[in-house]
């Protein structure tokens, strides 16, 4: 049979099984046996057995929950209220003042967090009602919220790097390094429009309050700064060579449960809840992993990509056409899939077109993570937009327009990256040379 | 019974839990090492903890509602629909993932018999590891029957139950 066929059926059986509300790692396996099964006279059953257990003990895949776990820890501390009241001090003198606040804490809470819903609730239940009491523009609240709350996939340690890093086998900490920058710029991008809007609105932004002496602003931020400081760490020992992700996310662990005793906010209640999440959340992100590596296996083994690859490349279009064209199947696919699910599911197709277009496959995977943050502010599925729905209350309309600013600027974000791709290859290169 | 089965998915999500543990005591066992200049690689012992932190999560993550499915479509209906697609979702899982459990033991069986060592410093026994991952899929296959029992006698199964949890893909389309 054709293989474009096969792919095509390949593809319907699994919009069928997703539509009918299948578990997502279950129906990428399922796909897999039936690439395998049916359209190749391999044992299927055996074959699917020893993938799943050849990618469940994958040395890489190990800072997956390490890093889940640390941010878990830190989350259940006090960091949300830690987060206001030591980042207000510094940014109420900034034009657009305490908006600020929802940026770059949601730009801390990503380094620590690595999922965007997290970080978006995490800094949003402590400033959006202090945002709302002092009387700054709900939608700019909102909206600084549900944008900055993408960071959590970019900035480093970040768990959709290590999906992708996992799914791409590309080496993750050149991931984390590379998200450094264009992780930097986006947030700067943030913060310069709420700087450009407050300009226009001025009516919308309330005074200041009072200025408070540098000891102060030191002291309210105390418990804030051991946490920075940890995250520094963490990347550094990473950028440094000096630490895998795996060792690095063990001393994050570590630092995170030495911080959460000495502020006592350890019990063995809260040691066990963040334990057992963390599992929860890896064995979710772990089971769809693994059905995407059997479903690579049965389409590798029909030779799809390649394929796939070949006939995108007689297409005849120019590497920047392809890269459109992906981002809208992105966008599209972002509207009802989530972020771990879009990118294991695409990887191993989307790749080699990619790189035979010439790119580079760390450059993608930053790229792909910012287009994944975008699916996180698009209806009907937006993660984002759905946090923040829960916790203002407002309906999902209101929610979507005060986003749809910072999915503006995130387009400009991808923009600039591929205009300047070294944005997130250069920091990289440095790395190696060490 | 009822009560056994909970007991069940809770303790293996305990033993999960610990393997999460354990991956952590072994890297910090690889990092004391290599400062005293004692070589330990924990890039087998790593792994099979994992191994064991997400087979053994498994049955737990799904009892607890962590597992993410598309319920775009599908959480429209109502009634006689709604009840049909979750009967069938949970008999073509339960199926499959009796399945997939059906050929890891031959796997472990296979890797027993020809006493497969893993090819690092440690040289563990195949079978080891490969029989947690034999016994999470087991235990992951009761209570995926366990939901669809559930669910043909109508009351919510464990994976639709409301939950809190900002945590990311733990929440779902409305």
């Amino acid at each position: 049979m054709e293989i474009l066929t096969i792919t095509g059926i390949l593809g319907l059986i699994l919009l069928a099984l997703l539509a009918g509300g299948l578990w997502i790692g279950i129906t990428l396996a399922a796909a897999g046996y039936v690439a395998i099964a049916v359209f190749s006279p391999a044992p299927a059953g055996s074959l699917m057995a020893t993938t799943l257990w050849d990618n469940s003990w994958n040395w890489a895949l190990t800072a997956l929950p390490l890093f889940v776990w640390m941010g878990e820890i830190l989350v259940r501390s006090r960091l949300s209220e830690d987060m206001f009241s030591g980042l207000a001090p510094w940014l109420d003198r900034l034009p657009g003042r305490l908006l600020h606040v929802n940026i770059v804490g949601c730009g801390v809470m990503a380094a620590v967090a690595g999922s965007s819903a997290v970080t978006c609730a995490t800094v949003g239940r402590m400033s959006l009602p202090e945002l709302q009491r002092r009387g700054y523009s709900e939608d700019m609240a909102i909206g600084t919220l549900a944008g900055s709350g993408t960071l959590g996939l970019l900035i480093p340690p970040s768990i959709m790097m290590i999906v992708y890093g996992i799914s791409a086998q590309q080496s993750i900490s050149r991931l984390f390094i590379a998200g450094v920058i264009p992780g930097l710029l986006i947030m700067g991008l943030f913060m310069g429009y709420v700087m450009v809007w407050s300009a226009f609105n001025r009516k919308s932004v309330p005074p200041a309050d009072d200025a408070l002496p540098i000891l102060e602003k030191l002291r309210r931020s105390r418990r804030l700064i051991p946490i920075i400081l940890l995250i520094a760490m963490v990347i550094g020992s990473i950028y440094g060579g000096y630490a895998t992700p795996t060792e690095a996310a063990t001393l994050g662990v570590f630092g995170a449960l030495g911080l959460a005793w000495i502020t006592s906010a350890l019990s063995w209640r809260s040691f066990v809840d963040s334990l057992m999440a963390a599992m929860r959340t890896s064995c979710m992100i772990t089971a769809i992993i693994l059905g995407a590596a059997f479903l690579s296996v049965g389409m590798a083994f029909l030779g799809i990509p390649l394929k796939l690859a070949a006939w995108v490349a007689e297409l005849g279009l120019s590497p920047m056409l392809l890269l459109l064209l992906l981002t809208l199947i992105y966008i599209v696919l972002g509207c009802f899939l989530e972020g771990a699910s879009m990118i294991v599911l695409t990887t191993s197709v989307a790749l080699p077109m990619v790189v035979s277009a010439g790119f580079d496959p760390i450059w993608f995977g930053i790229y792909l993570i910012i287009v994944v943050e975008m699916a996180q502010l698009t209806p009907p599925v937006g993660f984002n937009l759905f946090v923040l729905h829960g916790m203002s209350g407002r309906d999902m309309w209101t929610v979507t327009k005060a986003s749809a600013p910072f999915f503006g600027l995130l387009v400009l974000g991808v923009l600039l990256l591929t205009l300047m791709p070294g944005l997130a290859t250069f920091l990289p290169t440095l790395m190696l040379s060490r | 019974m009822r009560k056994g089965l909970d007991l069940l998915y809770t303790a293996s999500g305990g033993v999960a839990a610990v393997c999460l543990f354990m991956i952590a005591v072994t890297i910090v066992a690889q990092i004391a090492g290599r400062l005293v200049g004692v070589t330990i690689d924990s890039t087998e012992s790593g792994g099979f903890f994992l191994a064991g932190a997400t087979f053994m999560g498994m049955a737990y993550t799904l009892k607890t509602g962590g597992h993410v499915r598309v319920s775009l479509l599908v959480s429209r209906f109502r009634g006689r629909a709604a009840l049909l697609s979750d009967i069938w979702i949970c008999a073509f899982a339960m199926v499959g993932c009796g399945f997939l459990t059906w050929h890891t033991f031959l796997m472990t069986h296979d890797s027993w018999r020809f006493g497969d060592l893993s090819p690092g410093l440690l040289a563990v026994p195949f079978w080891i590891p490969q029989s947690v991952m034999l016994t999470g899929l087991a235990i992951l296959t009761i209570a995926f029957a366990d939901e669809l029992v559930l669910a043909m006698r109508n009351r919510t199964p464990g994976y639709a139950r409301p939950r809190d949890g900002a945590l990311e893909g733990a929440e779902e389309a409305e």
